[in-house]
C-alpha cells in the first residue's frame, strides 16, 4: 500500500483500504492513529497501513458521507483527537464492499486453487 | 446536486479552518506515533523523526488530503492564471494589441446586443406582455408597408371584441396632436400628442396607476370627457411631482380638463417606433359619432387586444378572420377588409428591427475577425515559445496541463478584453443615443444591465475558447527532441501551424470583404434615398403644424379666414419668398380619398379609384416648387363661392386619364353613392371638382416608394374636409430656421392659444425619415472599417512572421544572386495569395446573403457588380500594402550578417 502507485493498481488497493477503515469503525469511533494501529494489529502486522495514505482516505470518505468526524477529548489524558464515526451510508457502503470483496476472494480462490473448488 | 454543493461549500469558504484542522490532526498523529515509538524503546530524541518517517512526506500527505477536498482544480486553475498573468506581463506589446483587438470585437457586440436586448428581447413593461397584440385592418389584402399599416374602425373593433372568443379585452383608441397649456405651470401653449382612450385601454395594458382613478364609462360620452390622465414623467417635469395634482386643471385646445390620474411611463407608443412622440396625456375616447353604423368605414384607429391566457396569435388571428369575414358579408364598407394581428412586442423596434439583426451579424463577423487575429498572434507566440513549452513537457508537464495553461492565458486576455470592451460599449452607447435619440426615441431605453453583462461574459468565454483552442492544440504538439535540439535556431513551426495561419487569414479576408460590400451597398442606398429628387425644391423650405380648435373656429369659413390671415401675415415678413397653408408636405401625405371618375362606373368596393388627397391654398404649387405640366395653377380668383377646382399629378393622369385630356374633366371627391350610408358623412355630394391643371409628381408615400396619384383641392372650396389641422409651408430667402421666431410671433398675435408646432425644415424631415437607415449605415460602415483594419493587422502580422521565419532562407537566396524584386515578390505573393482566396470566399458569402440584404436596400441591387468589384480591389490593394511593408524588410537583409548569426 504505497502512496504513489500507478493509477490502475491504486484503485483496487484504495478500495480495499476504504473497506478496512469502515470495518474498523464498526467497533466504534476512532481517530486516525487508532485506525492504523488496529488494522496493523488485527492483520498481525501483515498489512502495514502507510499513514500517509490513511488521511487522504479518511477525508475522502468523510466528504462522501460514509463517515463523520468530530474533535473530542480522548478517554485518557486531556488531549483532543479527531474521531471518526461510521454513518448510515457508511454501513451500507461497508456491506456492498464486503460482498464484493467476498466475491472477488472466492473468484481468486477458484483460480489459485482449482482442486478445492471441484470438490 | 445539493449534496455536492453542501459537501463542498465549506471547503470553499472555510479553507483556512480546514487547513488548520488537517495540520492539527497530523500533528496529533505524529505525537501519538512518537510516544508509541518511545514505548517500543526508541530513544526519546529520535522518536519524532521515526514517527515522521512512518507518516511519509507530510507535505504530500497534506496535498493528497486537499485534493480529496475537491479543490484541486481551483488551485491548478489559479496557478495557471497566475502563470498566465506573469507571462502576459512579460510581453506587454502582445498583451496590449490582444486586449485592444478583443475590446473592439467584444465592445461592438456588447453595444449591439444591448440595443437588441432593449428593443427586442427585454420583456415589455406590462404584465403578461405575450398576450398583447395590435390589431390592424388591411384593405384588398394589400400588404401595406410595415411602418404604416391601416387601423380598423371603432365599430369593427367593438364587433371583433364581442364576437371573438380569444380575447379578454380589446380597445380602439386614437392619438391627436393638440394644443396644451398648463395654467400656472407654463402659460405658453404647446402641441403635444394626446391619447384619446377609453378606460379599457389601461385595463388591456393592466397598468398600475401611480395615483388617481380610471376614466368612467360616462366620461367616454361626448361632452362629459373633460378629464385627463397624465404620465408620471409629465407629472415630475411640469408639476414638480406635486402630490396634490389630482383635481387640478390643464387646458387642451382651450378647454379645461381636470386631472384625475397619474399613469406610469408605459404606453405602447412610448416603447414604439420613432415616428410617434411619446404620449404623456390621455383623455377619454369621447366620440359619439364613431359608434354610428355610418362610421364603420371610418378606419385608421389604433387598436390593442389582450388575448386570453394560452391563446396563440395564430389562433386569435383565425378567430378574428372569421369575424371579419362575417362583417364583410354584412356591411358593404367592410368588403375586402381583412384583419391582421401583430404581437405588440414585435412592433416596438419598428423599422430598426431588421437593421438590428443585420448589425448583430456584422459585429459577429468583427468578433470572428478579431478572434482570428488573436489566434494568429497566439500561434506565432506559441511557436516562439516552442522551447519553453518543450522544456516544460520534458520536465513532466502533461500535454493536457500545457493546454490548460495556455487556455488560462487566453481566458485572462479575453476577460481583460471584455472589461475594456464594456467601457468602449458604454462610451459608444452614450454618444450614439445622444446623437440619435431625437429621431429614434426607442434608443433611449438602451442600457447596459445584468443581461448585457451576462452576454458579454458568455461571449468572452466563447471567444477565449475560439481563439485559444487551436493555437493551444497546435502549439503543444511539441516534438521534444526536435525542439530542444534546434538550439538557438528559431524553431520552424510545424506545417499544421502554418497551414492553420493561412486558412485563418483567408477567412478573415473573406469576412471583412463581406462587411465591406455590405456597408458600401448600404451607403449607396442611403445616398440614393436622401438625394433623390423629391419632385419639389426641397431647399429653403420650412414647415410648421397648426391646430385650429373648433371651439373658437366652429366652421369652415372661420378656419379659412384664420388660415388666409396667417398666411398673408407670413408672406409679408422679410425673408419670406412665399407661403402656403396646406395639409401636404412631401415626402409624406397620409390622406387617401375615394374618388368618382367619369367613365368609370364601379360596383365593387375594390374597384373604387383612390388617390393621395390634400387641401391647400392658391400658393401651394409655387411655394413647394412643383412644375406645372399642363393647364393652369390655382389662382386668387378661385374662392369659396366660385366653381371648385383641382390640380392632379402626372401619375394621376397616367392612372385615370390615359386617353382623354384631364384638364376640364369633372371628378367626384368621396366614395360612390352606394357606400354613403348617410349622405354627407365623408365628403359632400356636391364636392365635384374640375381639373384645371396637371403638376409634376412628388414623393407622397415616403422616400422609398414611387409617387402615388395625387390630387390637390382648395380648402376654401371644400367645407367638409376643411379641418382644424393644417401645415404652413414657407419658402424662404434666408436660412429657414431664422424665420421661425418671427412666424411664431405672427401666430401669437393672431391667436395666443395656438402654438406654432413641429417647426422643421423639409430637409430635416427627410433626414428624420431616413434616421434609422442612417443609424445603421453609420454603424455598419464603422464596423466595416474596424473589420478591415483588423484584417490588415492580421495579414501584416502573418507576413511579418513569415519573413522573420524565412530570414535565413531568403538570405541564402540573396547571397546566391536572387534580385531584390524577386525576393520581395516571393513575400508579397504569400500575402496576396491568402487575400485572393479570402476575397473569392467573401464574394460568395456576400452573394449568398443577398436575400437578407436586398430587403434593406433602396435603388441598388444586393449583388451590384461595381460594388463587388470595388470592394475586392480595395481589399486586395490593402492586403498588398500590408504585405509589402514586411516585404520591404527583406530588401534590407544583409546576407553576410544574417547567415553569420547562427
Amino acid at each position: 500500500m504505497t502512496l504513489r502507485t500507478p493509477a490502475n493498481r491504486a484503485e483496487l488497493l484504495q478500495g480495499t483500504l476504504d473497506m478496512l477503515i469502515l470495518r474498523t469503525l464498526l467497533f466504534g469511533a476512532a481517530h486516525g492513529h487508532q485506525i492504523a494501529k488496529h488494522i496493523q494489529r488485527t492483520t498481525q502486522d501483515v498489512l502495514q497501513v502507510e499513514h500517509g495514505s490513511l488521511y487522504p482516505a479518511l477525508h475522502r470518505m468523510e466528504r462522501k458521507g460514509w463517515i463523520s468526524a468530530k474533535w473530542e477529548a480522548a478517554q485518557e489524558g486531556n488531549r483532543e483527537f479527531k474521531f471518526y464515526r461510521l454513518t448510515k451510508a457508511g454501513r451500507a457502503q461497508l456491506a456492498t464492499q464486503e460482498s464484493r470483496w467476498k466475491q472477488l476472494a472466492r473468484a481468486i480462490a477458484l483460480v489459485m486453487n482449482p482442486a478445492s473448488s471441484e470438490e | 446536486m445539493w449534496r455536492w454543493i453542501n459537501s463542498r461549500w465549506p471547503a470553499i469558504f472555510r479553507r483556512r479552518r480546514m487547513e488548520d484542522d488537517l495540520q492539527r490532526e497530523l500533528q496529533m498523529h505524529l505525537e501519538l506515533e512518537a510516544e508509541e515509538q518511545c514505548a517500543d524503546g526508541v530513544a526519546v530524541e529520535d522518536a519524532p523523526h521515526t514517527a515522521r518517517r512512518a507518516l511519509g512526506n507530510a507535505t504530500l500527505v497534506s496535498e493528497d488530503v486537499r485534493e480529496s477536498w475537491g479543490l484541486a482544480w481551483l488551485e491548478h486553475f489559479l496557478r495557471d492564471l497566475r502563470y498566465g498573468a506573469r507571462s502576459l506581463r512579460k510581453s506587454p506589446g502582445f498583451t496590449v494589441v490582444a486586449v485592444l483587438t478583443l475590446a473592439l470585437g467584444i465592445g461592438a457586440n456588447t453595444a449591439i446586443f444591448s440595443a437588441i436586448d432593449a428593443l427586442v428581447l427585454r420583456p415589455l413593461p406590462f404584465s403578461d406582455p405575450d398576450q398583447l397584440v395590435r390589431v390592424y385592418s388591411i384593405k384588398n389584402g394589400a400588404t401595406n408597408t410595415f411602418a404604416n399599416p391601416d387601423g380598423p374602425s371603432a365599430l369593427d373593433v367593438r364587433d371583433f371584441a364581442q364576437r371573438s372568443h380569444s380575447f379578454q379585452n380589446m380597445v380602439a383608441y386614437d392619438t391627436w396632436r393638440k394644443n396644451v397649456s398648463f395654467g400656472d405651470f407654463g402659460s405658453e401653449p404647446e402641441q403635444m400628442r394626446v391619447g384619446l382612450v377609453p378606460a379599457a385601454y389601461f385595463e388591456v395594458l393592466q397598468v398600475k396607476l401611480v395615483m388617481g382613478r380610471l376614466f368612467t364609462t360616462e366620461e367616454s360620452q361626448e361632452g362629459q370627457n373633460f378629464v385627463a390622465a397624465i404620465s408620471a414623467q409629465l407629472w415630475r417635469n411640469r408639476f414638480g411631482a406635486d402630490p396634490s395634482i389630482l383635481g387640478r386643471q390643464l387646458r387642451i385646445n382651450g378647454e379645461p380638463y381636470t386631472i384625475v390620474a397619474v399613469m406610469p411611463d408605459v404606453a405602447p407608443e412610448w416603447v414604439e417606433a420613432g415616428r410617434l412622440d411619446s404620449m404623456e396625456i390621455w383623455t377619454p375616447f369621447g366620440f359619439s359619432e364613431v359608434w354610428a353604423e355610418s362610421a364603420r368605414g371610418d378606419r385608421g384607429y389604433l387598436a390593442l387586444g389582450r388575448m386570453k391566457p394560452g391563446v396563440t396569435v395564430a389562433q386569435a388571428q383565425a378567430d378574428l378572420t372569421v369575424v371579419a369575414d362575417a362583417l364583410a358579408a354584412a356591411h358593404p364598407v367592410d368588403q375586402g377588409v381583412s384583419v391582421v394581428l401583430k404581437k405588440l412586442d414585435d412592433t416596438r423596434a419598428g423599422s430598426l428591427r431588421p437593421m438590428l439583426f443585420l448589425l448583430m451579424g456584422a459585429v459577429g463577423l468583427i468578433l470572428l475577425i478579431a478572434c482570428v487575429n488573436l489566434a494568429n498572434l497566439l500561434l506565432v507566440r506559441n511557436s516562439a515559445r516552442q522551447r519553453e513549452l518543450a522544456l516544460r513537457a520534458a520536465l513532466g508537464s502533461a500535454r493536457g496541463g500545457l493546454i490548460r495553461q495556455l487556455l488560462a492565458e487566453t481566458l485572462l486576455l479575453s476577460l481583460l478584453g471584455s472589461a475594456a470592451g464594456l467601457l468602449l460599449a458604454k462610451a459608444a452607447l452614450v454618444s450614439v443615443t445622444k446623437m440619435q435619440v431625437d429621431a429614434m426615441p426607442q434608443l433611449a431605453s438602451v442600457a447596459i444591465d445584468w443581461r448585457v453583462l451576462a452576454f458579454t461574459l458568455a461571449v468572452s468565454l466563447a471567444t477565449a475558447l475560439l481563439f485559444g483552442l487551436a493555437p493551444a492544440l497546435t502549439g503543444t504538439r511539441v516534438n521534444l527532441v526536435e525542439a530542444l535540439k534546434q538550439g538557438g535556431r528559431s524553431a520552424m513551426a510545424g506545417k499544421t501551424a502554418t497551414r492553420m495561419r493561412n486558412i485563418l487569414v483567408a477567412a478573415q479576408m473573406a469576412m471583412s470583404l463581406m462587411l465591406l460590400v455590405g456597408a458600401s451597398l448600404l451607403v449607396q442606398s442611403m445616398l440614393r434615398l436622401e438625394h433623390q429628387n423629391l419632385g419639389i425644391r426641397q431647399d429653403h423650405l420650412l414647415k410648421g403644424h397648426l391646430y385650429i380648435p373648433p371651439i373658437r373656429y366652429p366652421n369652415s369659413g372661420a378656419i379659412t379666414r384664420f388660415c388666409d390671415q396667417f398666411a398673408d401675415r407670413v408672406r409679408a415678413l422679410p425673408g419670406v419668398v412665399s407661403a402656403t397653408v396646406t395639409t401636404i408636405y412631401p415626402p409624406s401625405n397620409g390622406w387617401v380619398q375615394m374618388l368618382g371618375i367619369p367613365g368609370r362606373a364601379v360596383t365593387r368596393i375594390q374597384d373604387i379609384p383612390m388617390a393621395q388627397f390634400g387641401v391647400a391654398d392658391a400658393h401651394f404649387r409655387e411655394t413647394l416648387g412643383i412644375p406645372l405640366m399642363r393647364g393652369r395653377d390655382f389662382s386668387e380668383a378661385d374662392i369659396a363661392t366660385s366653381a371648385p377646382v383641382a390640380l392632379i399629378s402626372q401619375e394621376f393622369q397616367r392612372q385615370f386619364f390615359l386617353v382623354q385630356d384631364p384638364v376640364g374633366q369633372q371628378i367626384h371627391i368621396g366614395p360612390p353613392a352606394f357606400l354613403q350610408v348617410t349622405p354627407g358623412t365623408n365628403v359632400s355630394d356636391a364636392s365635384d371638382v374640375t381639373i384645371v391643371g396637371v403638376i409634376g409628381d412628388f414623393r407622397n408615400v415616403g422616400l422609398a416608394l414611387p409617387p402615388e396619384p395625387q390630387i390637390v383641392v382648395l380648402y376654401a372650396q371644400h367645407p367638409f374636409v376643411n379641418y382644424g389641422f393644417k401645415e404652413i409651408v414657407i419658402r424662404t430667402a434666408v436660412a429657414p430656421p431664422q424665420l421661425a421666431p418671427a412666424i411664431g410671433r405672427q401666430l401669437h398675435e393672431l391667436d395666443s392659444e395656438i402654438p406654432f408646432a413641429e417647426v422643421q425644415t423639409i430637409e430635416d424631415l427627410v433626414a428624420r425619415e431616413t434616421s434609422s437607415e442612417r443609424f445603421t449605415t453609420v454603424l455598419l460602415s464603422s464596423f466595416a472599417f474596424a473589420g478591415l483594419a483588423l484584417a490588415v493587422i492580421g495579414i501584416y502580422s502573418v507576413v511579418s512572421f513569415l519573413v522573420a521565419q524565412r530570414r535565413q532562407e531568403l538570405a541564402v537566396r540573396v547571397a546566391l544572386g536572387a534580385s531584390g524584386p524577386n525576393v520581395f515578390w516571393l513575400v508579397v505573393k504569400q500575402g496576396l495569395g491568402m487575400a485572393a482566396i479570402g476575397a473569392a470566399v467573401g464574394l460568395c458569402g456576400a452573394w449568398a446573403t443577398q436575400k437578407l440584404t436586398s430587403k434593406l436596400l433602396f435603388g441598388i441591387s444586393a449583388v451590384d457588380p461595381a460594388t463587388f468589384a470595388a470592394g475586392t480591389l480595395l481589399l486586395l490593394a490593402v492586403a498588398a500594402i500590408a504585405s509589402a511593408i514586411p516585404g520591404a524588410r527583406v530588401l534590407q537583409i544583409d546576407p553576410a550578417s544574417t547567415l553569420r548569426q547562427d
